[in-house]
């Protein structure tokens, strides 16, 4: 096998074999196929289409880690996809999923074209990724100072929040101030004198 | 001074395509993506994010222009 070394340090190439070994170890197997199933698709049919996916996958001996089920989502555009007959059909909902697998690099492309080609895919995105999961979803974790750039910037794509700005320590410091009020709690005699006088008013 | 990149100060060390609403956070409401100047992120997150945001362009999670 050649991998680059002079001859005159061929001594080393036993070496050299197990490094490239050790190099085709280390390099991320872990591939994120994430598909959107047609709409056309009956909601009965999108578990069984999405077992096609899943089955293609495995068929090319892949070790699923993880999948998340197709849901229905709105398009952010209207996407369009040649139908059998030629003709072009139109999409502005479809059900996006995902499956996370581990795979020799040399099987990805088989995958990738067999989950292209199927009728009811109308779009697919391989990506390589690492085996932990990278997908928050709800436990997103909210943002500091949303008020603040919602504010200085208009408004940002979400109404409900905005990334931290680089914000002026004059812009911050009331925010800080805000947050720095306190709440004592009440002593328990404040509380027994509390409890007498509602019983003595009953 | 505090740390102000979102991903570091919340530990995130990947950016997911599939995490719209953080995505969303980092767009201006024409869908394009806010400078790193802005927004505070460190140039690896922006760069993860960049990838990320344009992943998800491509599924229509997220829209190539708005407005």
């Amino acid at each position: 096998m050649s991998c680059g070394i002079p001859p005159n340090k061929k001594a080393r190439s036993t070496d050299c074999n197990k490094t490239m070994e050790d190099i085709n170890e280390i390099r991320s197997n872990v591939y994120e196929i994430g598909y959107l199933i047609a709409s056309s698709v009956p909601e009965e049919k999108v578990a069984t289409e999405a077992e096609a996916v899943k089955s293609i996958i495995t068929k090319a001996g892949a070790e699923v880690i993880a999948e998340g089920e197709p849901v229905i989502e709105r398009l952010a555009y209207t996407m369009r996809k040649k139908s059998v007959s030629g003709a072009y059909d139109k999409y502005d909902t479809a059900y996006f999923g995902w499956i996370k697998f581990e795979v020799g690099s040399s099987k990805i492309e088989g995958i990738k074209k067999a989950v292209d080609i199927h009728p009811s895919v109308l779009r697919m995105l391989m990506t390589s990724t690492v085996r932990e999961n990278t997908y928050l979803g709800k436990h997103a974790p909210a943002m500091e100072g949303d008020a603040d750039l919602a504010a200085s910037t208009g408004a940002t794509m979400s109404a409900s929040s905005a990334p931290v700005a680089h914000a002026s320590p004059k812009k911050a410091a009331p925010c800080a101030k805000e947050e720095k009020m306190e709440v004592t709690p009440a002593s328990i005699e404040q509380m027994d004198k509390s409890i007498d006088a509602m019983v003595k008013e009953v | 001074m505090t740390k102000q990149c979102y991903f570091t100060q919340n530990n995130i060390k990947y950016v997911d395509y599939k995490d719209t609403d953080i995505l969303k956070k980092f767009l201006n409401p024409h869908g394009r993506i806010i400078s790193r100047k802005r927004t505070g992120v460190c140039a690896k997150y922006q760069r993860q994010l960049a990838v990320a945001i344009k992943r998800a362009r491509f599924m229509g999670l997220l829209p190539y222009v708005a407005r």
